[in-house]
């Protein structure tokens, strides 16, 4: 079966002001499909400043999803792979508040936001829906079963309103996630309906959370259904419990003042071929996402990671080029 | 490729330079700024390189020869060096306008060979004149000592196996249509070629196409570079430099593809497929870095070959 790789496009887009223009856009997604990726992954938003973020920011610039589609194929890009989601950020459109799984009487709100956004997916063509499993552990504190029980309810509920729209629920740990280990991420896991939900295996947070991402992909990679592909060069230690650690530790680089979490494959220490070479043992067959999440110049990130794919992880035929 | 088999294979003009921690940084200061750069340009389909002529001396000190550079890229996804730029500041002790510095400029391309030899490069390319104002008022006879020297560096070089490849830079001294058409019917056909550089003709006022249908047996190679300026304003003629210091335009360059560029690609694509070009296409777009970045005007530049030249020169478009 062929591979399918795609690129996520969050780089392009730290903070809310940039990448909001039609004409950058064109730039990042020429860049892409120059660089053999055809499928460029979402990350959501809210307000007139995410144009790609929303299906209503979508339809309002663009006019609706199917011509965002055509606008992306004269780019070069076949469609969409997937998006990634976090229900704890607010959105203006619905509009809905921050919502947690951890909370019951949030399930319903974030149900019905997952119902929104998958149906877009679906009309972009598609497949994965990529949500935040859990808020940052310095909110959360330690779990107790109970909430990840609820945590597990609500995924699967969530899973199977987007299964129905023919959209995969995967479940992305960051390294601020209360999910410390493999056995922490299996606790989750079995918690939830195993048909609806599935893991997204991001390997640059895995391994910055201190979690051996090739002992993931060996341990949970019947679980596996999207992959983030991206390098890292440091460990968080204890600073993710640094209240406001998504500001002061994720983009402040926390005590150590680590510019840089996140890097190119190769530039980094995480053996990314050995966690490809596992999913790939287990049959894995969604979508291989690289990311670069924070790049000083993120067309310098999509060439080198470009290569990579070429010529060291060596994608299986309908990939790539 | 089209129905006769024949192919574009494009090579990049490295003037390439990246942000790094410290400022700008480029390629040939270190091996590993070099497998960065060589990286990503065969990461977009890129499978040739030209470069500057003094890089043969990095070149040697950090892969010990020409052919153990040539392995590095080869191992990288490009097959080979395949144009040479000689960028010479012309002065008092070398300018084609001037005969009595022939030898010295003759002598100088001479060492550049012995130092290419293993590369199979095809052409040295040079600036046929020195910068317009030091020319001018450009003659007949200036023109001629320039097709005098170049004809005898060109029968040299042939000797090597490369081409002596004039590139007509807006601002040098035989850029007008008329100075163009002298120096190629002066200069030996044998030993000078036409290294058509595509911004640079449009800024100068002059028509690649026109350009090519003309001289197409003389052309050796191209930079394919974008331009959003014609110069209106005599720009070419002030001192001290027109290149990066013309009062009215801060950036001539620019990457194919762009909205406002001035080049029809298309149309030389086509003449270039009528008069059966086949091989290396250079892409260029130095100083790309002004309020831009190389490794993207490089793939916006890859996406529009691919997309739009190619089909057109296989005759899918």
């Amino acid at each position: 079966m062929s591979e399918r790789w795609g690129y996520a496009i969050n780089q392009w887009k730290p903070n809310f002001d940039f990448f909001t223009r039609r004409e950058q856009h064109e730039r990042a997604f020429k860049t892409l499909s120059a660089a053999g990726f055809r499928a460029i992954e979402l990350r959501a938003g809210t307000g007139r400043w995410e144009p790609l973020g929303r299906p209503e920011q979508v339809a309002a610039n663009f006019g609706s999803a199917a011509q965002f589609l055509t606008y992306l194929n004269s780019c070069g890009i076949d469609g969409v792979s997937s998006l990634w989601w976090d229900p704890g950020e607010p959105n203006h459109e619905e509009p809905a508040p921050a919502r947690s799984p951890l909370t019951v009487e949030d399930h319903a709100g974030i149900v019905e936001s997952a119902r929104i956004l998958a149906q877009f997916l679906r009309d972009v063509g598609g497949t994965c829906l990529v949500a935040r499993a859990l808020p940052a552990a310095w909110r959360t504190g330690p779990l107790s079963s109970a909430q990840l029980d609820a945590a597990g309810a609500c995924w699967s509920e969530v899973g199977a309103v987007t299964s129905a729209l023919g959209v995969s629920l995967a479940l992305h740990v960051d390294f601020l996630s209360p999910l410390r280990s493999l056995e922490d991420i299996g606790e989750l896991l079995s918690r939830t309906d195993q048909e609806l939900v599935g893991l997204a295996l991001d390997t640059a947070e895995v391994s910055i959370a201190g979690i051996d991402p090739v002992a993931l992909a060996k341990q949970h990679g019947d679980r596996v259904r999207h992959v983030h592909l991206k390098d890292a060069r440091d460990t968080v230690g204890g600073e993710y419990l640094v209240p406001n650690a998504e500001k002061h530790v994720l983009l402040g680089g926390g005590e150590r003042r680590i510019e840089r979490w996140f890097w190119e494959m190769g530039e980094g220490s995480v053996d990314i071929r050995a966690v490809v070479d596992a999913l790939r043992a287990h049959g894995y067959d969604g979508w291989w996402i690289v990311e670069s999440d924070q790049s000083p110049s993120p067309p310098e990130s999509v060439l080198l990671n470009a290569w990579t794919v070429q010529h060291v992880l060596a994608p299986r035929s309908g990939s790539g080029r | 490729m089209d129905e006769n088999g024949s192919r574009l294979k494009w090579a990049y003009q490295d003037h390439w330079r990246r942000f790094g921690a410290g400022g700008p940084v480029m390629p040939w200061t270190s091996v590993s700024e070099l497998d960065r750069f060589i990286k990503q340009i065969a990461a977009i389909g890129f499978t040739g390189i030209q470069t500057f002529d003094w890089n043969l001396y990095a070149m040697r000190e950090m892969f010990g020869s020409t052919t153990g550079f040539e392995k590095f890229l080869q191992e990288r996804g490009i097959e080979q060096v395949v144009d040479l730029f000689h960028a010479r500041s012309y002065d008092q002790t070398g300018s084609p306008h001037l005969r009595d510095t022939h030898d010295t400029l003759f002598e100088e391309c001479r060492v550049i060979m012995e130092l290419a030899e293993g590369l199979n490069v095809q052409n040295l390319i040079v600036m046929p004149a020195a910068l317009y104002p030091d020319v001018a008022p450009v003659s007949d006879d200036q023109i001629k000592a320039a097709a005098e020297l170049w004809s005898r560096v060109g029968e040299m070089t042939l000797q090597y196996g490369v081409k002596i490849g004039a590139h007509h830079e807006f601002f040098c001294g035989i850029r007008n249509a008329d100075e163009v058409e002298k120096f190629y019917e002066w200069s030996d056909p044998r030993y000078v070629h036409f290294f058509m550089d595509t911004a640079q003709h449009v800024i100068a006022g002059l028509d690649p196409v026109q350009l090519y249908n003309r001289w197409h047996e003389r052309v050796s190679g191209f930079h394919f570079k974008d331009t959003h300026n014609v110069d209106v304003n005599d720009d070419y003629r002030k001192r001290p430099d027109s290149e990066l210091m013309a009062p009215t335009t801060p950036r001539w360059f620019h990457e194919m593809g762009t909205a406002a560029g001035l080049v029809d690609f298309p149309a030389l694509v086509r003449a270039m497929r009528e008069h059966g070009y086949s091989g290396w296409v250079g892409v260029e777009h130095d100083k790309a870095n002004f309020g831009g970045n190389y490794a993207e005007s490089t793939a916006i530049s890859a996406w529009y070959a691919r997309n739009v030249l190619e089909p057109i020169y296989e005759g899918r478009a």
